[in-house]
């Protein structure tokens, strides 16, 4: 930061008063933390852009347990179930946001389209607006819990050379427990989303049944852990990740063929690209959204840049630096004119891609002539069967979870 | 400290025993400024475990009497008045313990020495998993024998805290939302129910004392509130098998709440402008409006300790776990 980078003088009496920059603090994961977007913002605003990047797990209890450390807390609409009601957050104005009005159905009514399918567990709606009585619902009002941002339907990645192309036999979350992926299988770590592809796999091979999967019993819990534990003794699973860059590590390793990812990942493989590829899964995608948050303590002029930076990311440069890693916007309009159009084309309307495309840090991400599996952004949006949740036996589910992991890894030692 | 008219001292909590003992005798000088307080002479002094002298160290923290510093135990005094720490037995101090106090200390039978600790133990576990309590053990812990280990056994058996399996062992949790979800519906099936029942029985104008506290009296608690309106109005009904039931179906959610609390869950704010509707109702309207909230505020709450129950899952499983608690 500037000032820091001035040479150290003596002081002198005439020198003018020494100002602090302004300074907002941020805190996220990787998701949106990406240093362009930091710098830009920067810029634009004329404050300081302070990052703190934590991994899913750790930003969500340090966000919920320690609310003085941050102005903006950056993560999903599932983890305000914990920092929402932990009481770390407050309500946003509505009215303070310029651009409110651009963000989408998806975001503000829970799908694309009056016929989309709903998903399973919690829409982003579900916790969107400030009820009476300090809950989350998805009955409109003025006051919400975090301004929706970036988004996207997640699926799992998988070898061509072992499942084929996906036209013969169409990608299925079944997979993610197939015999043919034997020791070379990876889950992503985090229980309100590992847990949901792993039951997705189950449902899909027709080992369980879920009344619910968005809300499962404990009962379903135990069945679901036991038949991974089962799976996990006999060597089917070669790990599991919780960042971006070890889900790619698992890949230049040559370890998986078949695991969750995450988009961003995809154009950061290098050549293992050629036979490791997103699935459109025929049961459809694992849904999340993110968004910023103002953290409770902010008041006054500081309350005033948080909602700055607020508006700032609904302006079109946010969106367009999350596009070229995969992700949607909720107010595509302004995205779509900072884009170029052939950007565009391949990230939103499933075209191919007409130039090899860069990624946020510069570096060719997609190669001219490929086209995003799942098609438009529409297609993959009506397509959502389940959202990232917290259920209600989140914590009982959670710590199953984390012995499951425990046990995957051990295996691996 | 909030009223508890109907309740003798000997039935409070030790903690608050403690609290009070040590927040007069700070603030009339008898401990002066900068001393150390530690647990461990504190217990021994008042006769009880470490925990409840913990507890009270902690509220008399929040309450700004005592101050965390750079060693153990805490100082007498606000933070940051730089006061060099004092290290004298606290035993040397002529503690102007109240008689009452002093009785309700002492009077409390053997096991009930032990039971809040225990009790706080094993509840908050649950959110953990599933333990089981080996007797020995637990007997080692506390240095006592099996006989009073027992008595603290089936006092938590009767909260439903804990329960024994095929094999004869004692096991505790876990807690699980639906666990909480059937208690709470139990809860707004039947409170009502005995409301309706006790209308002819209540005292009106305690609860109108009542309903002009809250807001008045910062001490007044929601659960002070909740303990009012089973005390005066739900216990009232001319049923004792229906009241039983009911007492016994908050016990174990009552014994959660303390111990989420414990772990340092945030706690509801909101509950007391509930509990002033509902007491209005119940003093001033006839029984069947009261009843119909409370059927009301008792989903509310249900939602509400279904949302606490998931923010649990944040607290790391390295909390301190009592020794005699192994994980199954």
């Amino acid at each position: 930061m500037a000032l820091q980078d001035q040479p150290n003088t003596t002081p002198d009496l005439a020198a003018p008063p020494h100002t602090e920059r302004r300074r907002l603090r941020v805190r996220g994961t990787s998701i949106t933390l990406l240093k362009e977007v930091q710098e830009r913002a920067q810029a634009d605003l004329g404050f300081d852009v302070a990052y703190e990047l934590l991994d899913f797990i750790a930003c969500q209890r340090k966000s919920a347990m320690e609310p003085e450390g941050y102005d903006i807390y950056e993560q999903c609409f599932h983890n305000l179930d914990i920092v929402w009601f932990w009481g770390a957050l407050q309500p946003i104005d509505t009215h303070r946001i310029a651009d409110w009005g651009k963000i989408t159905d998806l975001s503000k009514e829970g799908g694309i389209s009056k016929y989309a399918w709903r998903g399973h567990g919690d829409a982003p709606v579900r916790k969107l607006y400030v009820q009476p009585g300090g809950f989350l619902g998805p009955k409109q009002g003025r006051h919400i819990s975090m301004l929706p941002t970036v988004h996207n339907m997640d699926s799992f990645g998988f070898d061509t050379r072992i499942f084929g192309d996906g036209d013969l036999e169409r990608p299925s979350w079944a997979w993610l427990l197939d015999r043919r992926a034997k020791g070379r299988i990876a889950l992503v770590d985090e229980p309100a989303i590992g847990i949901f592809d792993a039951a997705l796999a189950a449902e899909a091979a027709g080992e369980l049944r879920f009344a619910d999967i968005g809300n499962m019993t404990t009962a379903e819990i135990d069945a679901l852990m036991a038949l991974l534990e089962d799976r996990c003794r006999q060597g089917y699973f070669c790990g599991s990740w919780r960042t971006g860059e070890q889900a790619a590590r698992q890949l230049h390793d040559d370890r998986v063929s078949v695991q969750s990812m995450w988009s961003p990942v995809y154009g950061n493989i290098g050549k293992m690209a050629e036979t490791f590829v997103e699935s459109a899964p025929i049961e459809g995608y694992r849904a999340w959204h993110g968004g910023a948050s103002l953290s409770r303590q902010l008041e006054g002029a500081r309350l005033d840049m948080g909602y700055e930076y607020l508006n700032w990311w609904l302006d079109g440069y946010a969106g367009a630096v999350m596009a070229r890693q995969g992700y949607y916007m909720s107010a595509p309009e302004s995205t779509k004119s900072t884009l170029a159009p052939e950007e565009w084309a391949y990230w939103y309307e499933g075209a191919a891609a007409a130039r090899d495309l860069l990624g946020p840090s510069g570096m060719v991400v997609v190669k001219q002539g490929a086209r995003r599996a799942g098609g438009t952004y529409h297609d993959r949006a009506n397509r959502i069967a389940v959202w990232n949740t917290v259920m209600e036996e989140y914590n009982y589910a959670t710590r199953a979870w984390h012995r499951f992991i425990g046990r995957v890894n051990e295996v691996q030692k | 400290m909030m009223a508890r008219p109907n309740k003798p001292l000997s039935q409070e909590p030790r903690y608050r025993l403690i609290t009070q003992v040590l927040r007069s005798n700070i603030i009339s000088g008898v401990l002066p400024e900068g001393l150390v307080l530690l647990e461990g002479p504190i217990a021994a002094l008042m006769q009880t475990s470490r925990m409840p002298v913990q507890a009270a160290l902690r509220m008399l923290s929040a309450e700004g009497l005592v101050h965390r510093f750079d060693g153990r135990g805490y100082l007498v005094g606000a933070a940051g008045q730089g006061v060099a720490p004092l290290r004298r037995d606290i035993g040397e101090f002529d503690l102007d313990i109240p008689q009452q106090v002093d009785a309700a200390l002492q009077m409390r039978g053997t096991w009930k020495h032990f039971y809040d600790e225990v009790e706080e133990q094993v509840a908050s576990c649950q959110v953990f998993g599933e333990f089981r309590i080996v007797e020995t053990e637990l007997a080692d812990y506390l240095a006592v024998s099996r006989t009073v280990v027992r008595d603290v056994l089936s006092r938590l058996q009767e909260r439903g805290l804990i329960r024994k399996n095929a094999s004869s062992h004692w096991i505790a949790g876990p807690l699980t939302a639906r666990t909480l979800r059937e208690k709470f519906e139990l809860r707004a099936i039947v409170e009502p129910v005995a409301l309706r029942l006790a209308a002819p029985h209540i005292d009106y104008s305690q609860i109108e004392d009542f309903r002009d506290r809250i807001g008045a009296d910062p001490g007044l608690t929601p659960e002070d509130l909740e303990d009012a309106l089973m005390e005066h109005c739900i216990a009232q009904a001319p049923n004792t098998a229906l009241v039983a039931m009911i007492q016994n179906n908050q016990m174990l959610l009552t014994s959660v709440n303390r111990a989420l609390t414990g772990l340092g869950l945030p706690e509801d704010e909101i509950a007391l402008d509930q509990y002033r509707t509902l007491f209005d109702l119940i003093a001033r309207h006839p029984i069947d409006s009261a009843a119909e909230y409370l059927r009301d505020h008792l989903h509310i709450m249900a939602r509400k300790n279904l949302a606490r129950m998931k923010i649990v899952a944040v607290i790391s499983e390295t909390v301190r776990i009592a020794p005699y608690l192994s994980a199954q």
